[in-house]
């Protein structure tokens, strides 16, 4: 009875790990960075909506009062036919006045056109900004409340996005890597892997004959009792498979009995993608047929993550440089400053245009921003990748170098 | 792993010349190469990477100041003649208008001083800030410029407005940002580890004065880590020192003071506050302002690359103890479980028995 029923109830207990797991690497993550992101503009929208109203109002006042004081003091005080003097003195008291208006834009005041300055699109670009800290400071709290969430809203917003980028990132690493596998080294290609399997072949045959001989036993590579310190490579793959050509992961003889047992022990990630028998390839070809790669153990070069990220970069240029009729230098710039996380402010979309697409000009950027974080990481991951693996082997050079002086 | 790897091979050379010095006694070339390795792993320890992080500030600045100070600031000119329009149509209405109609005069200067208030918006939000390319970028200006554009704190209070200042701060950030982030790693590592020596030399202290613990010193030593609460009231006091200074200077708030801290140490950088950035303010006297928000910020960094150190060994293990803890307690259960059941099924065979 109990027999029966523990493998049930486990596999339950593993399908809902499994859907956690799910949940919280990936798109769970996106949901929470953008629920958080949603929850975050409301609130703001909430706590500085009401106090923008008493800016405009008191800029109105303001100019009232220039008004008044050039009446008073001037027209009525000089003498109304020397024109200089009276134009100079107007032109004094106008310095003033442009100063008060810098001041009060800088200080977040919009010139009295767009009356909501705290609308939801922007409060959610706002909400971005902080966690992602870029924080362009075209918006910016004024009331004292608004600093206070601001400060928590960042401490806890924060730690979120790392997660999300890491994850995203570490995601769209391994898609990138199978794509690039797939597309640009034809590695997926049956009639490219025979050719290579047959160029492979003898040098696989001549020097690591005992290596083939136990291609179901690299679950040893498991076992702890050998776990020697080479062995511990990552996810327990036996390091016969580096000494090889990366992309061959497992040179098997044919196996007539079918999958063997230990096909539920192995790394989920491994599977579908390595297991020669999930790919319907007919018994009847040569006895090395079943080279599969590992898209994983490639390394892509740096020079296509920097093109990537270049491209993407001229791509929100062009976007914005449609969008916002700025040139494709300010265009580049405000993508660089944007994505590496400086935030100038020089340059925000929906800023200086003031169109009705000002809404979705906010949500555009704010989309921009998150796929391109989650790119730059992934780029970053790739290259760390490369460079880890240049420097190995630099490494390596560089001792047997100094071997062969002494 | 860059980082590491000079440190090691130097490590490695040091033993090695000190070999060959027992062997070969002064071979010059070896002692050049010893000090140059030498050299090398210095400038990769905590010290180096500070200098060079200070040098490449001192030298962006340099550089930042020279491009975008020959620039001619084509809006200064425009809000000047601005405003003489808007005085000459001022001059007009007076001379046009009746003078003793006091509502129609002032109607119609509100409305010329509104087109002006809308143009001097516009030309704010385009960066114009009322002062001149030359106050602007003073060498103080300038560090914590390129100081923002590399530690991504990026205030966005002064801004190139040239297309070479641009471009030249495309490429500045390009290079400065690896150079930042090896500054973070090092300088938190170190930190960590000083922080670390501290508070177990004071916890050691304070437990040997304590009589309670006297056996427990027998046990076998228990790995430290630092809690996560002690960073955390490192980073509060730091906030706090800074909050204090920049209040009593800038004449902020502590509130004020307090976000600023915050923002500037979360790299976000709003640029609403700067310290020595006042607008109204001549440029004069801020300049030790800015050294000093240099300085603060930079250090500030490390402190936080620190605390992030600390705080992830520190949730690592209390992550491990967790799991262990679960993995007891569900072991603990399955075996319940299990006792329970075969009870229950020694229970039944042992009726079945009893029946037959």
């Amino acid at each position: 009875m109990p027999r029966r029923r523990r493998p049930l109830a486990s596999r339950i207990r593993g399908y809902i790990r499994h859907l956690l797991a799910f949940l919280f690497s990936n798109v769970g993550i996106v949901v929470l960075v953008v629920a958080y992101t949603i929850a975050g503009a409301f609130m703001f929208q909430a706590i500085e909506g009401a106090s923008e109203m008493e800016r405009v109002n008191l800029m109105a006042r303001e100019r009232n009062n220039t008004a008044q004081y050039l009446w008073q003091n001037v027209t009525l005080a000089l003498n109304l036919f020397n024109e200089t003097a009276l134009k100079d003195k107007i032109s004094i008291e106008l310095h003033h006045y442009q100063k008060k208006i810098v001041v009060a834009v800088r200080r977040g005041w919009d010139g009295g056109r767009s009356s909501r300055q705290w609308s939801f699109s922007s409060a959610f670009l706002y909400s971005l900004t902080v966690i992602t800290t870029i924080g362009y400071g075209h918006l910016s709290p004024r009331t004292n409340w608004g600093k206070v969430t601001t400060i928590l809203y960042t401490l806890l917003g924060m730690p979120l996005f790392l997660l999300y980028l890491s994850n995203v990132g570490e995601l769209l690493a391994r898609w990138f890597k199978c794509l690039y596998a797939l597309v640009c080294l034809c590695r997926g290609c049956p009639g490219f892997t025979r050719r290579r399997v047959a160029r492979f072949r003898t040098q696989v045959e001549s020097s690591e004959a005992e290596s083939i001989e136990r291609p179901a036993g690299w679950r040893s590579g498991y076992s702890d009792s050998d776990a020697t310190p080479e062995y511990r490579l990552p996810h327990g793959v036996p390091p016969y498979m580096f000494r090889r050509p990366k992309y061959m992961r497992t040179i098997s003889m044919p196996q007539p009995w079918g999958p063997p047992r230990y096909l539920d022990r192995m790394d989920p990630r491994l599977r579908g993608w390595s297991e020669p028998w999930m790919r319907n390839i007919t018994p009847e070809t040569s006895e090395f047929s079943y080279v599969t790669f590992d898209a994983q153990t490639i390394t892509v070069p740096l020079s296509v993550c920097i093109f990537i990220l270049v491209g993407y970069i001229m791509f929100g240029s062009m976007i914005f440089g449609m969008w916002e009729q700025w040139d494709q230098l300010d265009g580049a710039y405000f993508c660089f400053i944007s994505l590496s996380s400086i935030g100038f402010g020089d340059f925000v979309p929906g800023e200086r245009v003031y169109t009705p697409r000002i809404e979705t000009s906010f949500i555009v950027c704010s989309m921009y921003l998150m796929l391109g974080m989650a790119l730059a990481a992934m780029c970053f991951n790739l290259m760390q990748e490369q460079v880890i693996h240049y420097v190995a082997g630099l490494k390596r050079a560089a001792v047997r170098i100094c071997r062969c002086k002494r | 792993m860059e980082r590491q790897l000079p440190v090691h091979s130097s490590f490695h050379g040091s033993i090695r010349s000190r070999d060959s010095t027992s062997t070969v006694e002064s071979d010059p070339r070896e002692k050049i190469k010893d000090c140059f390795r030498k050299f090398i792993a210095f400038m990769f320890t905590q010290v180096g990477v500070g200098a060079l992080v200070v040098c490449y500030a001192i030298l962006g600045a340099a550089g930042f100041m020279h491009i975008e100070k020959d620039n001619p600031d084509l809006q200064l000119e425009d809000v000047k003649n601005w405003r003489l329009n808007c005085a000459e149509k001022l001059w007009n209405i007076t001379v046009s208008v009746n003078i003793f109609n006091e509502t129609v005069w002032m109607h119609k200067v509100n409305n010329v001083l509104k087109l002006f208030q809308n143009n001097i918006t516009i030309a704010v939000h385009t960066g114009y800030s009322g002062r001149t390319a030359e106050d602007i970028w003073s060498f103080p200006a300038a560090l914590m410029y390129s100081l923002s554009v590399f530690t991504m704190i990026g205030y966005g209070n002064i801004v190139p407005k040239s297309v070479w200042g641009k471009i030249v701060t495309i490429a500045y950030a390009c290079f400065g940002i690896p150079i930042y982030v090896l500054y973070f790693c090092n300088m938190g590592k170190v930190l960590a580890k000083t922080f670390k020596w501290l508070y177990i030399t004071a916890h050691e202290c304070s437990r040997r004065d304590d009589p309670l613990f006297e056996d427990g010193e027998i046990q076998p030593k228990k790995k430290i880590t630092v809690p996560s609460t002690a960073c955390l009231w490192v980073i509060s006091f730091y906030i706090l020192t800074g909050t204090i200074m920049f209040g009593a200077w800038e004449k902020w708030n502590y509130l004020d003071s307090t976000y600023f801290c915050v923002i500037s140490l979360c790299k976000i950088g709003f640029g609403d506050f700067v310290p020595g950035a006042n607008i109204s303010d001549s440029a004069g006297g801020s300049h030790l302002k800015l050294v000093i928000n240099f300085i603060y910020v930079l250090l500030g960094m490390g402190l936080v690359a620190m605390c992030y150190n600390l705080m992830c060994e520190d949730v690592r293990v209390k992550v491990r103890e967790l799991r262990e803890d679960l993995k007891n307690c569900l072991d603990d259960i399955t075996l319940k479980i299990t006792v329970c059941m075969n009870d229950t099924k020694y229970y039944h065979q042992k009726q079945s028995r009893n029946l037959k």
